[in-house]
């Protein structure tokens, strides 16, 4: 007997093996529908390499660039980039017979497309160092190596930013829409409303000025005022689930009011808290240049993507690769953010069917 | 009605007296203080400082600092005019501070009244907010409906790249890119400012005036074509338009009629939100188009320490702001009687 039931059992579930599809978890699914949409899949890619670089801007400075992003030198101050070094006063007559003479030049793009593309051919044979590719700035600093490493504070300052907003929306969202309609909801929308009726901008500038903060502090301001939207989100998704039958029973059997909240109602509002803090990232990034933009954000030795553009105040039109080298920097990180932040809320959503 | 914008009104003056609030913490916050000066002076004496910690008022406690800030000294109980008892009797004659808008005086243009400077710049300020807004509803408007209208085929795929993309740069650096191209290089919009000196023609303003109403007006209308193109989509599967298309009713007399009204309605509630969008967005657009602006003498405080006009700029900006969101949200009211029975504004 004993010997029989050892040799069926395992048979037994041999058996039911093939009857058996393999288990799909939420995640495994996720990853599926991640994995079918090349934009995301793109947008993924590109978001890190943008981190890569980010983060392994100290070895493409130095052996990739050849320059340090701090690194001054007064005899090449506001530079063209060195492949346009014949192009770029070319360029600038074009401009000029546009501005004194009725109609444009554009007889001289012709030159002026030569002497760039014979640039690029020596740029790229240059030794380590000896190309400029973006220019220099006032400074005389390396624009692109200074745009790579401006890349560490955008993307430090944006994930702290969504770390501090999606934490405070978290928290702000699961208290007011589980003690909704008692006064706790209501100071918690008093203060949304208040900080959602004020111009928050001058406020943060203010701020800013006043603390003059680090990277992480800048961060923690800008989060400060960026959960609101969260917060209104999760308590709207806590009354479709807080009257489902779980969440009764749960409470029928004593279950305290916060062991509700992070285990059943937490869960639910996971996937938009995952999309939403992506896009904070964006957000923040695009918060962070405009206040070092305007010299309040993160202070000039460190190079952030809007501290650079900080310095063509005075003299863009001579040298707009200070304005459109972060540009292009905040434009690839954002967009990436972006696309991914689509597919993912497409990818979380269990209830969207897959009709395209 | 009346009630709903009576509520709505108390609410507001909370807020303002809130943001009074903030504005006073702010500067307490802020370090330094008109004293600081006498810090490293070795021939100060405790009565100096005294003394002028008397004159300036710092002497008092917190909350009497406040008092003095935002309604006048003689609201406190100690000065010799509260206890004549005439503040009583006739409140105007006390009422002063922020209540009459008076913030005191700059430290930075030295003798000039903080309000007289802010409202010098007030004009410059709303026209490029009201000529922004016109524009984002005029085009983001058209924007929306066409994109809910042929949604998922060429156009609105268009209309949601473009917002994509415009997303994901800064508006001000679009700004500061377009101003490159079109004012540095091919000379067709003036590089900054808001008239050229000597000529106040409507043209030359107008000139100065496309450029950065353009840029700043971008934020909204991705705003409004968005908040447009999902309120069409949402009426347009209602039962009343298939209804009335079942009726026989043109597709023309459908849209206009029936949908359009209808998706208008919340529209409304995007105005204030997006107002404050402009409002906030002003500081850096005043800045790229060298606007004189608030936005710009926001920084001008803020590059000179001056504590007195930065608080003053950001209480002002907030009773803008308030009272903005008051007018949209009776407006609103007026559009909607919904709102008027139950008193909530949606989203």
């Amino acid at each position: 007997m004993a010997e029989q039931s050892l040799t069926l059992a395992p048979q037994k579930a041999e058996a039911d093996e093939k009857v058996i599809r393999p288990v799909q978890s939420y995640w495994g699914v996720v990853w599926q529908r991640l994995r079918s949409d090349w934009i995301t899949m793109a947008a993924l890619a590109l978001l890190l390499f943008m981190v890569t670089i980010s983060l392994g801007a100290p070895w493409i400075g130095e052996h990739v660039l050849g320059f340090s992003p701090t690194a001054t030198n007064l005899r090449q101050r506001n530079d063209p980039p060195t492949w346009a070094a014949a192009a770029w006063p070319q360029f600038q007559a074009f401009t000029l017979s546009c501005q004194t003479s009725a109609h444009c030049d554009w007889s001289q793009w012709g030159s002026i497309t030569s002497a760039a593309v014979e640039g690029l051919g020596t740029c790229l044979t240059a030794e380590l160092g000896g190309c400029h590719w973006m220019g220099t700035d006032d400074a005389g600093r390396d624009v692109l190596t200074r745009g790579v490493y401006g890349g560490r504070i955008s993307l430090r300052i944006g994930l702290w930013v969504a770390g501090v907003s999606m934490t405070l929306g978290v928290l702000m969202g699961l208290i007011s829409g589980y003690y909704a309609t008692t006064f706790i909801d209501d100071i918690v929308n008093a203060i949304i409303m208040t900080l959602g009726s004020i111009p928050l901008l001058f406020l943060l500038i203010i701020l800013s000025r006043i603390f003059q903060p680090g990277p992480e502090g800048l961060a923690i301001l800008i989060g400060l005022f960026g959960w609101m939207g969260l917060s209104r989100l999760i308590r709207g998704q806590i009354f479709s689930v807080r009257e489902r039958d779980y969440v009764i029973a749960s409470r029928a059997i004593g279950t305290p009011a916060w062991g509700i909240m992070f285990k059943h109602i937490l869960p639910n509002v996971s996937s938009i808290i995952i999309v939403s803090a992506v896009f904070n990232i964006a957000g923040a990034i695009i918060a962070e240049a405009g206040l070092s933009y305007l010299g309040v954000g993160i202070g000039p030795p460190l190079p952030s993507w809007g501290n650079m553009m900080q310095g063509s105040l005075g003299n863009f039109t001579d040298a707009p690769w200070l304005v459109i080298t972060p540009g292009i920097f905040i434009f690839l990180t954002t967009l990436s953010i972006y696309l991914l932040g689509d597919g993912l809320r497409d990818a979380l959503d269990p209830t969207l069917q897959r009709t395209s | 009605m009346t009630r709903y914008i009576i509520r709505r009104g108390i609410q507001s003056l909370l807020l303002m007296w809130v943001a009074t609030i903030i504005g006073f913490t702010v500067y307490q916050l802020a370090p330094g203080g008109p004293l600081q000066f006498l810090d490293d002076d070795p021939k100060k004496s405790q009565e100096d400082v005294n003394r002028l910690e008397r004159l300036y008022g710092i002497d008092r406690t917190l909350p009497a600092q406040y008092i003095a800030w935002a309604f006048g000294e003689d609201w406190l109980p100690a000065t010799p005019y509260w206890r004549s008892g005439r503040c009583l009797a006739d409140p105007t004659t006390c009422v002063r501070g922020i209540v009459r808008l008076d913030f005191g005086r700059s430290f930075h243009y030295q003798g000039q009244s903080v309000i007289g400077l802010i409202m010098e710049r007030i004009p410059a300020t709303f026209l490029l907010a009201f000529s922004s807004l016109l524009l984002s509803v005029v085009i983001g408007v058209p924007l929306g409906i066409i994109s809910a209208l042929y949604r998922g085929r060429w156009p609105d795929n268009v209309v949601r790249v473009t917002t994509v993309l415009l997303n994901t740069v800064p508006e001000w650096w679009i700004g500061l890119l377009l101003l490159i191209i079109l004012g540095g290089y091919f000379g067709l919009v003036p590089l900054g400012g808001m008239q050229t000196i000597g000529d106040g023609s409507l043209l030359d303003r107008l000139h100065h005036l496309i450029l950065p109403a353009t840029v700043s007006a971008i934020g909204g209308w991705i705003g409004f074509s968005r908040i447009l193109r999902f309120e069409m989509l949402d009426v347009l599967s209602q039962d009343y338009v298939r209804t009335a298309q079942a009726k026989g009713l043109s597709r023309k007399a459908v849209i206009l009629r029936h949908v359009l009204r209808n998706a208008l309605m919340p529209f409304v509630t995007g105005l204030s939100g997006i107002f404050l969008l402009v409002l906030s967005g002003s500081v850096l657009f005043e800045i790229v188009f060298s606007w004189p602006g608030m936005g710009r003498l926001t920084i001008d405080a803020i590059n000179s320490r001056d504590y007195p006009l930065m608080m003053a700029l950001f209480v002002i900006s907030s009773f803008l702001g308030i009272l903005g969101v008051l007018l949209v949200d009776i407006l609103y009211s007026v559009v909607d009687p919904r709102v008027r029975y139950d008193g909530h504004m949606g989203s």
